[in-house]
């Protein structure tokens, strides 16, 4: 006989004529989904009169009707129209394809009769602190939680389930809050430690291991769509790793989270923002990012920006921001316009719409890894010994440097030139260093000594060595220019000496500057000209150009005379390098031309030097005034200035001074340049950067880039409360109102995410919509207890998740029984523990564990695992292959696996991983066949499986069924039933015949993977054990947290 | 082994008598439609269906519609002329030709004519294609929005330009489930071409934020068809079974412990990847095919993984009870060296597309199945780059582009839609990509408004918010 339950009525909690009506629980789920899709906020635009998501309106005099007459359901106009037998009166609509059922009508009824009362959306009211409510078993409980999921459960007249057992507990709070299978010891350990504190210590160590960081930070990963690469057509690769370690170190610490909150948000605005804080808004720039070439940059701008605002607002606000796009929300109060002021604090960024096709895309900063930051010190160390030995001697330097003072000949051209990563030197004394084309050149007296006649389109030719650099190197060029009339025509260039070439160049066009980097000149370049005509006729004049290797227009400086000019960017969207990869540039630094034969420079050129490094302004103002060195030292002392001492000192101790002392200064020079090229090697990460200008932004016409309106300034939704006071009117201020005690939103979301973590399905199961169309939450007063005790405690997440973790609820056994099964199939109502498929990162790092292959080094770049062969090939472009790592990279946790957006990992996908295109909160969850073999055939679950076996043989004792036992231990922490044991045993001896009879079979079925064999195993045993391991991971049980 | 004698054996060698008898309800019930492999949503079909099973064959890169359907004699006296003004509009162009200073006119050079009774104007690039005209509905009013090749393939597929949504084959695998149990509801198959190449994305055959039990599974060619499908060397098909029977055993002792209905559903998951690894070597294992097949299909037809091995495979799921095919064949992409390229992409493609329609039609399958030939937008008349007498590149373009539906109540021998002498704006009954997505969803007996998924509050549907069937279309 089987026994029927009533099923629960979790979402409409109510059930008609049973019990009083609430507003935001019963009616307003009905009215958002059948009817705000026309009657709702964006009504006006469709020219609908009626808004039903307003009380004023709903319940207005329409001329003689009303659509709401409270305590009159039959004068009622919606009542009329959802009951009306006339097709054309119907509401809703046929076209909308929704209907209102029965039960709706009732409950919309009584609402009506009971006098339609009204309340303000939930998830927008402030969070109270609600008190325990009273319960029956009071002696269940163990905590807060408890109180409320018990009063529930006696409401509904349902018991909770008794405690799981030990070895269950275990083995699911270690997946909980590590992600990995508790270890044979520390079940062991567990099990003998009969303390009532037993259980409280294992939750302490799971949470104070790097484990845990990890945890929390794979999820994180999938919050904020993190990826190796950059997604759309190309899908190059970027660097956003040391984000990721960033997160999992915020994790691991138990960073506060409104702090975690406002560093991923506006880290970098934080009043002395460390280089961490700033690395936190790597969050708002792990979006898509196009480098198509054909695009339109401004149109993916926007993508990029909105794309930020769906993350965060969905992450942090449970928000549904993306559909004010183009109209006004269609279920929450929130306006079109309200969405472009939100949209106007993540669109205050300097970036370029198209994004760079390898690497990262400006802006970013360099970070390094803690190795690094260790040998980064020790090159300062090494830097402040050297300057405090040279500092030692100053007196016999003083001593010394006044001999050489006094020696210098008064017509000496000696002048100062720093040392430190110069390249070279061209002072047109040695003609030799350049080759002169097209025309014979003159040397004639210069501004220091010779300097070079350009004339009839001759130019110098300084060699490909000379001025070779690429869009990510840094550097400096300075030189002399004199030209009769206004300068005019090219000074400098690494190009292909065409009109729009490839390259980069300086050029005089009548006084003017004009600068470009180019790969093509249509729209992959950098152009800048100078405001003014800066250059003039009939004197020198020194010019230099640096650049900092940013590919940004911001990264170019030009002096004139040492003193920066003004400049104007007529295109900043270099992306490209100008060679393809490990190629050579075609074509040499050319003085004198680079923009084809008719733009060749006439005049002189002196004193051209290059620097591998970007000058600093002081050195470069010293090196534009062009003094002699023997005119600074005719001054007295009291008329020298700090840069005329300066350059004597420096001049001195790189060129004149005894080799002691020479040697002294070129060891520091060196650890400069050494230390310069050191840095270069930090990863980067993408950050958000503020421009100076208020953030404003244009409401766009139906969501679209190309038809701007308005423009407004950055705002908060007005049903929201305001900013706090004194926060700025930018990102900072928005983190911080999102971390105030006054939003209602961050605390809960986050909370409910957090609760969706351990439970499975959130309190508010939509975890990522609290908005009209969300779910009602199944325990209100919990999710406001959670999210109050959550602020008060400094927004604690592991004091959180503990006392999640040691409630009585979550420590039930997850056993079934056909009442539950047919009341709460979901349990939302928690009166068993949480029974559900594991993530997919945490299948395959339980295998790799339980085999002991797992490494556990924490952070660093992303490695490259096992993959079916051809995934890349077959879909990608331009010869990009998955070149599979070896060794230890084989066997890091899955958090550390490299993403590819268009071609994911395709273990990760079989098992429900978000792709990472977009931010995704909700778990999700299938059961496909497409896992079964998965499991059963993948090298990593194979290899698991006879690591496993090793592990059986070895370690697991001498006789089968010892063995066996330990296998269990290794896959599922818990000791078999006799039945198991049995059906091992069967499959253990039908294998051990299967690979007795054929030695050829054994050879192939162990040679899965590149872990070494273990030397000491037989290879038939270790064949049939090998089974046996690979079936353990395909128990439903195994890939289950039970 | 046939299924029968899986099960069967299943019960000979499982687990513990009561257990299998638990075990043997459970998976009865399975059969009862619970545990349906590809059930479909309760009230599908909304109508009658015409269509049973789809094959999109997609011409990935987007092939020029002036060099194969849509003929526009009057060009060619407009030969590197600039194109008009009054017929740019001021356009939106790509990043590409954006700042090209002349767009000269630049005439197919390839030969058309009309063929069949219907009369259909085919260039000589496609003479397979050509005899089976009257079979076919070309509409040369297709019309996108996006401009590049990622956002138009997301947008075609999708409904959308941006990432994240549902493709149309994991709509349909949603709505309306699958006929065979053995094989996925959705099967995709990608083959290289020989012109330029752009990158296929997961997502073009994604669930978007549908299950991702919907998404499209990737049939390959080479040892393991599907990731993960064959058993490790040294592993028999009697090995695997006796495993399975043991591992369906021990998850049986589970169930009757926890009572979790996901046990069940897990096992017979297992099941399935076990019947998998029978049908779906037995599809791809064209060993069976007469001769007469392969001549059908052409010289690459025996070569696997090419478009007519694909082919094959693809009317070898319908037959099977598969509901969405799609190939992929890339290389369409003729920014440069187009009459050279394209002539290429023809010669691996015209007569397996062709043949596919005749083999369907000789099998009496055309009228159940749809069948679609289509890239994701079409090319410019504007030469990019160097226009010379017989070389020339055209660039994207969305404004038009055709497509033919042959079978699965589309009608045959219908030329829809009509384009401006430049073949550059549509004059006459255009189609959007929402349309054509109603369309086709209307020829399967779905309403393509009352196809939806509830997502972050709001009830997506393939169609956003537009698309209208296009009756004219059908039969």
């Amino acid at each position: 006989m089987r026994t029927l339950y009533l099923p629960l009525f979790l979402v409409a909690a109510h059930v008609p004529g049973v019990a009083a009506i609430e507003f935001n629980r019963d009616v307003r789920p009905i009215l958002s989904d059948k009817c705000f899709g026309c009657h709702g906020p964006d009504a006006k635009t469709k020219n609908i009169p009626l808004r039903l998501d307003l009380e004023a309106e709903a319940k207005a005099d329409l001329g003689g009707r009303r659509a709401i007459v409270p305590g009159d359901a039959a004068q009622s106009g919606i009542i009329q129209r959802i009951t009306t037998t006339s097709k054309a009166k119907r509401m809703p609509p046929v076209f909308t394809g929704h209907e209102v059922s029965p039960s709706e009508v009732e409950t919309l009824r009584q609402w009506v009769e009971e006098g339609a009362k009204w309340q303000k959306h939930w998830s927008y009211l402030p969070v109270a602190r609600p008190a325990l409510p009273e319960v029956k078993q009071g002696n269940w409980a163990k905590n807060a939680i408890d109180r409320f999921i018990l009063a529930r459960l006696e409401r509904e007249a349902l018991r909770p389930s008794a405690e799981a057992d030990k070895e269950k507990l275990l083995r699911r709070v270690t997946l909980d809050l590590t992600g990995l299978p508790p270890t044979p010891a520390e079940r062991k350990a567990f099990l003998a430690d009969t303390s009532a504190a037993a259980y409280e210590k294992v939750v302490d160590r799971l949470l104070a291991s790097p484990a845990y960081g990890e945890r929390m930070a794979a999820r994180w990963l999938e919050n904020s769509r993190y990826a190796d690469s950059n997604g759309y057509q190309f899908d190059g690769e970027r660097y956003m790793w040391r984000w990721r370690d960033y997160v999992i170190d915020s994790f691991h610490k138990n960073k506060p989270f409104d702090k975690f909150i406002q560093e991923q948000i506006a880290g970098d605005l934080l009043p002395k923002a460390t280089v961490e804080q700033v690395v936190g808004t790597g969050f708002n720039r792990n979006h898509r990012a196009n480098t198509e070439f054909g695009i339109i940059p401004e149109e993916y701008a926007v993508e990029y920006v909105v794309d930020r605002v769906e993350t965060a607002s969905a992450v942090f606000l449970g928000m549904t921001m993306g559909c004010a796009r183009c109209h006004n929300h269609k279920y929450d109060p929130l306006t079109q316009k309200e969405f472009y002021q939100f949209y106007a604090y993540f669109n205050n960024i300097p970036e370029n719409g198209r994004a760079m096709k390898y690497g990262n895309s400006p802006p970013q900063i360099p970070y390094p890894t803690p190795a690094q930051q260790q040998e980064l010190a020790a090159w300062d160390a090494k830097i402040a010994a050297t300057q405090k030995a040279i500092a030692a001697k100053s007196n016999e330097i003083a001593r010394l440097q006044k001999d050489w003072e006094r020696k210098l000949a008064p017509a000496s051209d000696e002048h100062w030139l720093p040392q430190t990563n110069r390249r070279v030197a061209l002072g047109m004394e040695d003609p030799e260093q350049t080759r002169a084309n097209f025309a014979t050149v003159q040397f004639v007296p210069g501004r220091f000594g010779k300097a070079v006649e350009l004339r009839n389109g001759a130019y110098l030719d300084a060699g490909f060595e000379t001025g070779n650099f690429d869009i990510e190197d840094r550097f400096s060029i300075g030189l002399w220019v004199k030209s009769d009339a206004l300068p005019d025509g090219s000074l400098f260039s690494m190009t292909d000496d065409k009109p729009k070439g490839r390259g980069y160049a300086v050029e005089a066009r009548q006084g003017k500057l004009h600068i470009h980097f180019t790969s093509d000149f249509d729209d992959d370049a950098i152009r800048i000209d100078t405001e003014a005509a800066v250059l003039t006729a009939g004197r020198w004049q020194h010019v230099m150009l640096t650049y900092d290797g940013s590919r940004m227009a911001e990264g170019v400086k030009l002096y004139l005379d040492g003193m920066p000019v003004g400049l104007k960017t007529e295109l900043d969207s270099l992306y490209r390098p100008f060679t393809n990869a490990g190629k050579a540039f075609p074509h040499p630094f050319r003085l004198g031309a680079g923009a084809g034969p008719q733009r060749r420079f006439t005049g002189w050129m002196d004193d051209v030097v290059i620097w591998t490094r970007v000058l600093p302004a002081d050195a470069v103002a010293l090196l534009g005034k062009g003094e002699r060195l023997a005119e600074l030292a005719a001054k007295p002392n009291v008329k020298r200035s700090k840069g005329d001492e300066r350059q004597l000192r420096s001049a001195f101790l790189e060129t004149a001074a005894p080799l002691e002392l020479r040697n002294l200064q070129s060891r520091l020079n060196e650890y400069l340049q050494e230390r310069e090229a050191f840095e270069r090697t930090f990863p980067t990460v993408m950050v958000m950067k503020e421009k100076p200008t208020p953030a404003r932004a244009h409401i766009l016409q139906r969501g679209e880039y190309n038809k701007p309106g308005d423009v407004v300034e950055a705002g908060l939704p007005s049903f929201l409360p305001s900013l706090p006071a004194g926060a700025p009117n930018n990102r900072l201020g928005l983190a911080q109102w999102m971390t105030s005690r006054e939003n209602p939103l961050t605390a809960r979301v986050t909370v409910n995410r957090l609760w969706q973590m351990i439970f499975g399905t959130g309190i508010v199961k939509t975890s990522e919509d609290f908005g009209s169309q969300g779910e009602w939450p199944t325990h209100p007063e919990l999710l406001d207890w959670l999210a109050s005790e959550f602020m008060d405690s400094g927004w604690n997440t592991k004091a959180l998740l503990k006392q999640m973790v040691m409630s009585a609820t979550y420590r039930q056994a997850s056993q079934l029984s056909p009442e539950l099964l047919q009341r709460d199939p979901e349990n939302r109502l928690l009166a068993r523990g949480p029974r559900l498929r594991l993530s997919a990162e945490m299948v395959r790092d339980q295998a790799l564990a339980a085999a002991d292959l797992l490494v556990g080094k924490v952070g660093g770049p992303s490695v490259k695992p096992y993959q079916p062969a051809g995934l890349w090939e077959e879909q990608s472009m331009q010869n990009m292959y998955y070149v599979q790592d070896h060794g230890e990279d084989l066997y890091r946790r899955s958090l550390y696996m490299f993403w590819k957006r268009t071609i994911a990992p395709p273990m990760m996908v079989n098992f429900d991983a978000s792709t990472r295109e977009a931010c995704v909160v909700r778990e999700n969850r299938t059961n496909t066949p497409l896992q079964a073999l998965n499991l059963m055939n993948d090298v990593t679950f194979l290899e698991a499986g006879r690591k496993i076996a090793e592990r059986m043989l070895r370690e697991g004792g001498n006789d089968d069924e010892a063995r066996l036992r330990y296998g269990f231990h290794l896959v599922l922490g818990r000791d078999p039933q006799a039945q198991e044991i049995e059906v091992l045993r069967r499959s253990l001896s039908y294998h051990r015949d299967y690979f007795a009879s054929d030695q050829g079979r054994v050879e192939k079925f162990l040679s899965q993977g590149e872990a070494k064999i273990a030397a000491k195993a037989e290879p038939r045993e270790l064949a049939a054990y090998m089974a046996i391991g690979n079936l353990l991971l395909n128990l439903d049980e195994t890939v289950t947290k039970e | 082994m046939s299924i029968e004698q899986t099960r069967r054996s299943f019960f000979r060698k499982g687990a513990t008598g009561a257990g299998m008898m638990a075990l043997a309800d459970l998976l009865a019930a399975d059969e009862r439609g619970a545990g349906d492999v590809h059930p479909k949503l309760p009230g599908l079909p909304h109508f009658p269906a015409k269509a049973k099973s789809v094959i999109v064959l997609f011409q990935h890169g987007a092939p020029s519609q002036l060099d194969l359907f849509d003929y526009k004699p009057g060009l060619a006296k407009r030969r590197g002329e600039d194109l008009p003004d009054s017929v740019r509009q001021g356009q939106r162009l790509t990043g590409m030709s954006a700042y090209q200073e002349k767009f000269p006119t630049a005439p197919s050079i390839f030969q058309f004519a009309q063929h069949g009774q219907s009369g259909a104007w085919v260039s000589e690039l496609m003479p397979y294609t050509a005899k089976q005209a009257d079979d076919l509905c070309f509409v040369r009013s297709l019309h996108t929005e996006a401009i590049n090749h990622d956002p138009a393939v997301t947008f075609i597929q999708t409904g959308f330009q941006l990432a994240g949504r549902p493709s149309m084959g994991s709509w349909v695998a949603y709505g309306l489930g699958s006929e065979n149990q053995n094989l996925p509801a959705y099967v995709v198959m990608v083959s290289q071409g020989t012109g330029n190449t752009q990158a296929l994305a997961d997502r073009s055959f994604g669930a978007g934020f549908l299950p991702s039990k919907y998404s499209g599974v990737k049939f390959r060619s080479g040892a393991d068809p599907v990731l993960y499908l064959s058993d490790p060397a040294g592993y028999s098909r009697e090995a695997r079974r006796r495993y399975l029977d043991d591992l369906a055993a021990l998850n049986t002792l589970k169930h009757q412990e926890y009572q979790d209905p996901e046990i069940a559903t897990r096992i017979s998951q297992y099941e399935m990847a076990f019947r998998m690894q029978a049908s779906v070597p037995e599809l791809s294992d064209l060993s069976s095919e007469p001769e007469s097949t392969f001549a059908l299909y052409g010289p690459d037809a025996k070569k696997p993984g090419s478009y007519a091995a694909n082919c094959i495979l693809a009317r070898r799921l319908v037959e099977r009870g598969v509901r969405f095919v799609q190939l992929f064949h890339r290389g369409w992409d003729q920014h440069g060296n187009l009459p050279k390229e394209i002539r290429g992409q023809c010669l691996q493609t015209d007569q397996p597309s062709a043949a596919l329609v005749a083999d369907l039609k000789q099998r009496g399958l055309l009228d159940s199945t749809l069948v679609v030939w289509m890239g994701e937008f079409g090319r410019t008349v504007y030469s990019q780059g160097t226009l010379t007498e017989t070389n020339y590149g055209r660039d994207h373009h969305p404004r038009c582009f055709t497509a033919w539906l042959a079978g699965g109540g589309f009608k045959a021998g219908l030329t829809y839609g009509e384009t401006d002498d430049f073949s550059y704006n549509i004059v006459q009954d255009p189609v959007d990509l929402h349309d054509l997505h109603a369309t086709m969803l209307r020829t399967m007996g779905v309403d393509h408004t009352r196809l939806t998924f509830k997502f972050q509050g709001r009830h997506y549907r393939l169609t956003d918010v537009k698309g209208r069937v296009v009756r004219a279309l059908l039969i």
